[in-house]
């Protein structure tokens, strides 16, 4: 208790992590006990106080040379060409026009050297921030932020997200922070299922049925004692909330016009469903576009999936912006790996992690900044080389978290961005 | 009838490029091939150790995928948009046109010096051959697939007597067009051709990728590729399908699931009776099939995808265009007794590296 029993203005969230503390949250056991009271820094808390992210993850690796680092006239390059954007002298795919013009609230990395180029690896690498440790469970990304930026007595969710393909579609884990921070993992319908209430109960007997458990709860918890009553009870105490967030995935509130903006592909749709999640307060959202693994055909493939991305991606920027929210809502796009500068046989490209790129946009970000530089064919990082570690720990400082910041499994201390990580300060405001 | 069982690579010309199209003058002593470079080079087979040079002139300024002959013209086509005469004597630029808004893929000269091309923005624009003026366009081709996507305009072809056209889509859609009055007159659809995947990795792949019409005009072959399972990859059977254009029946489907990918161009021979198709998936395949009885009668695999061929009935030979290698192919011009189809060269003539640039890429394919 060293550290948090020092304000009187301590809200409900650190209150009930005080409450968990003694033995952690109640997950399972082994290192998935963490020392609930590592983060109690209030300044820090009001500092990231609805801070959002939304995470475009473009499932099975985009291609850095037909997005964000184009080669145009060299072997490597393909048969795009670049286009200005309104930065001066960063130019991006043509398969981009529209992100071309909306990269003043953009941080473009062209610098990623992840080295890992196998699907599952690279997936848990990029979600994790660091490479698989036997047995440590580490939590990925979504959770993480979902319990830095969430709210305990928030009446959303904390974490969405939403994989309709099939193909690399991963859960992923809240690892050792334990299952209140799994997702609500949308896989086919556009809609979560099973939290409407049925019909056949009222919703007075339902809040009825709700007092009568937690009187029950309390009675028991008198008698007895156990790490796992604790998220037991919060689990319930968050089930009326989620139950009435349906309304946030039915996109036919918006207006015809908004719809229309986003498109009527499932991206569009879903990227949309996002602005509605973040607009009401829901920390953490992932909208998995799949499938860009392009060993065979990758222009066309490209041509396709890109389209997509630059019209999706710009009118979510620009809605965010409209609506005062992209200030506090960090848009990251990624997939787990680029791929290799050669083309195959098939006109495809494979997997390629020696030197990739990503975007931030939004909150904590210098619009308009470029970081790092590969050599002319792509092969290689020459300036600016960043690993996962050092995304996240950026992801981290745009949204005002200390990236040096620890959890305690169990007596061993773990920094939420890898070891050694460093900040790209020249991306960050 | 030929007797492809003889056919064999006697000749390669390796290249650090992607070789996309080729064309011979009319005494087929020299050849031009379209490249990734953007660049026109042409080789003269008439030399003792050829070497490629390349055109002169502004040119183009990304892959170099369509080309035709006509008079003292080459003309080509390019994913630049532009199309560009070149002068064959003098292997100057002579006339350039930003003829579409997206991506050109095929361009073909018809009997009375017209030139039709074909491009991503779902056009056929008409030009004279040698004036480079407009004469019009057609279009029966949706920009956007049903899912949503931008669509492809890939394959076009002209009746040996100049009277129809036909164009063919990446979503299996073929449109047939009087070519004097470019009024369509019938259409087929060889949707199989178009793999959209709905669920596991939500994008398409395939298309319509060549078309032939028969000696005679009656019938209609389409090129492409069957469904596709895993669409990371150019994993289908290579695919054609034959169709009675006045009734637009089909009449026959050609699969080779051994030999998988996209059959790139097809030839019909003299007397209509075979079909040679090209293509490929990583690696390439020459094939030909009996028209009437579907069955394929030989094949040839070729390490490089081959993305076009130019066959020569006269002396018997067949040269391809393919990823990193230009190659000569030959066969015996009519059957004979020959024990076994022999697929690769024993003893291919020393290959000559096409001026291969300093700065060739790596060969770096990292697994999936």
């Amino acid at each position: 208790m060293n550290h948090s029993m020092r304000s009187e203005s301590l809200d409900r969230r650190s209150m009930m992590r005080l409450m968990g503390s003694a033995s952690g949250l109640g997950c399972a056991a082994n290192l998935s006990q963490i020392d609930a009271l590592g983060d109690q820094n209030l300044n820090d808390q009001l500092r990231i106080s609805g801070k959002r992210v939304i995470l475009l993850w473009l499932a099975g690796g985009a291609s850095q040379l037909e997005t964000w680092d184009p080669k145009p006239g060299r072997p490597t390059g393909g048969p795009f060409s670049q286009i200005q954007t309104t930065l001066p002298g960063i130019g991006i795919s043509e398969l981009l026009p529209k992100m071309s013009t909306h990269l003043n609230d953009t941080a473009i990395i062209r610098s990623l050297n992840t080295k890992i180029a196998d699907h599952g690896t690279a997936y848990q690498l990029m979600d994790t921030g660091r490479v698989t440790e036997a047995g440590v469970a580490f939590p990925h990304m979504g959770a993480i932020l979902a319990r830095e930026l969430g709210n305990i007595d928030s009446k959303v969710p904390d974490y969405v997200s939403m994989y309709t393909s099939t193909e690399g579609r991963r859960k992923g884990s809240a690892g050792f922070l334990g299952g209140r921070y799994n997702p609500m993992f949308l896989t086919d319908a556009m809609m979560p299922e099973n939290i409407q209430r049925l019909d056949e109960v009222p919703d007075i007997d339902h809040r009825d049925r709700a007092e009568l458990r937690d009187s029950l709860s309390r009675i028991f918890a008198r008698h007895h004692s156990h790490p796992s009553f604790d998220g037991h009870n919060s689990a319930y105490g968050r089930v009326r909330g989620l139950m009435a967030s349906d309304y946030l995935f039915d996109i036919d509130r918006e207006s015809e016009t908004s719809r229309a903006q986003y498109g009527p592909t499932q991206f569009g749709q879903q990227c949309l469903i996002a602005r509605r999640l973040v607009e009401a307060g829901v920390p953490f959202v992932k909208v998995a576009r799949g499938w860009w693994d392009s060993h065979g055909q990758n222009f066309e493939t490209h041509q396709e999936l890109c389209a997509d991305l630059d019209h999706c991606m710009s009118t979510l920027l620009d809605d965010l912006k409209e609506r005062g929210l992209l200030d506090d809502t960090l848009v990251i796009s990624i997939g787990e790996f680029g791929r290799t500068p050669s083309i195959n046989g098939s006109l495809g490209r494979d997997h390629f992690a020696s030197a990739w790129s990503c975007t931030l946009s939004g909150c904590g970000i210098k619009g308009g900044s470029l970081h790092g530089k590969t050599d002319e064919d792509g092969q290689t990082v020459v300036e600016g080389e960043m690993d996962a570690g050092d995304l996240y720990a950026t992801i981290f400082a745009a949204l005002g978290i200390d990236h040096t910041k620890e959890y305690m499994v169990g007596s061993r201390p773990i920094p939420i961005a890898d070891f050694d990580s460093t900040p790209c300060y020249s991306v960050l405001t | 009838m030929m007797n492809f069982k003889t056919l064999k690579v006697t000749n390669e010309w390796p290249a650090s490029e992607i070789l996309f199209c080729l064309e011979f003058d009319a005494d087929r002593q020299r050849v031009w091939f379209g490249s990734s470079d953007s660049r026109v080079y042409q080789l003269n087979l008439a030399e003792e150790k050829p070497e490629r040079v390349a055109l002169e002139g502004e040119g183009h300024s990304s892959y170099v995928t369509a080309m035709a002959v006509t008079g003292q013209y080459l003309i080509t086509g390019s994913y630049d948009k532009k199309i560009i005469w070149w002068d064959i004597e003098s292997g100057q630029q002579v006339r350039q046109l930003q003829a579409h808004d997206r991506w050109i893929r095929q361009i073909a000269v018809t009997p009375d010096q017209r030139l039709l091309s074909i491009a991503d923005d779902m056009r056929c624009r008409v030009w004279d051959a040698n004036s480079g003026k407009s004469l019009g366009e057609f279009t029966d081709h949706s920009p956007l697939t049903p899912h949503h996507y931008p669509s492809m305009l890939y394959a076009i072809d002209v009746s040996p007597d100049g009277e129809v056209v036909a164009t063919g889509d990446r979503i299996g859609h073929v449109a047939i067009w009087d070519a004097q009055t470019l009024e369509k007159t019938s259409e087929v659809e060889a949707s199989e051709m178009y793999t959209w995947d709905p669920k596991q990795r939500r994008h398409s792949i395939g298309g319509i990728r060549s078309l032939a019409f028969s000696p005679d005009r009656k019938k209609l072959a389409v090129g492409g590729m069957g469904k596709v399972g895993n669409i990371d990859h150019l994993d289908g059977a290579s695919r054609i399908e034959i169709f009675d254009i006045s009734s637009g029946e089909r009449l026959q489907v050609m699969e080779d699931s051994k030999n998988k990918g996209l059959v790139e161009q097809l030839q019909w021979t003299e007397d209509g009776s075979e079909i040679i198709s090209t293509g490929g998936k990583h690696k390439g395949f020459l094939s030909i099939h009996d028209v009437s009885s579907g069955q394929q009668q030989h094949v040839s695999e070729h390490s490089g995808h081959i993305h076009a061929m130019n066959v020569n009935f006269d002396n018997s030979t067949i040269l391809t265009a393919a990823h990193h290698r230009l190659a000569q192919w030959s066969f015996a011009p009519e059957s004979v007794t020959e024990p076994e189809s022999v697929t690769e060269p024993e003893s291919v003539t020393e290959p000559e590296s096409v001026t291969e640039p300093d700065n060739a890429p790596p060969s770096r394919e990292d697994s999936e």
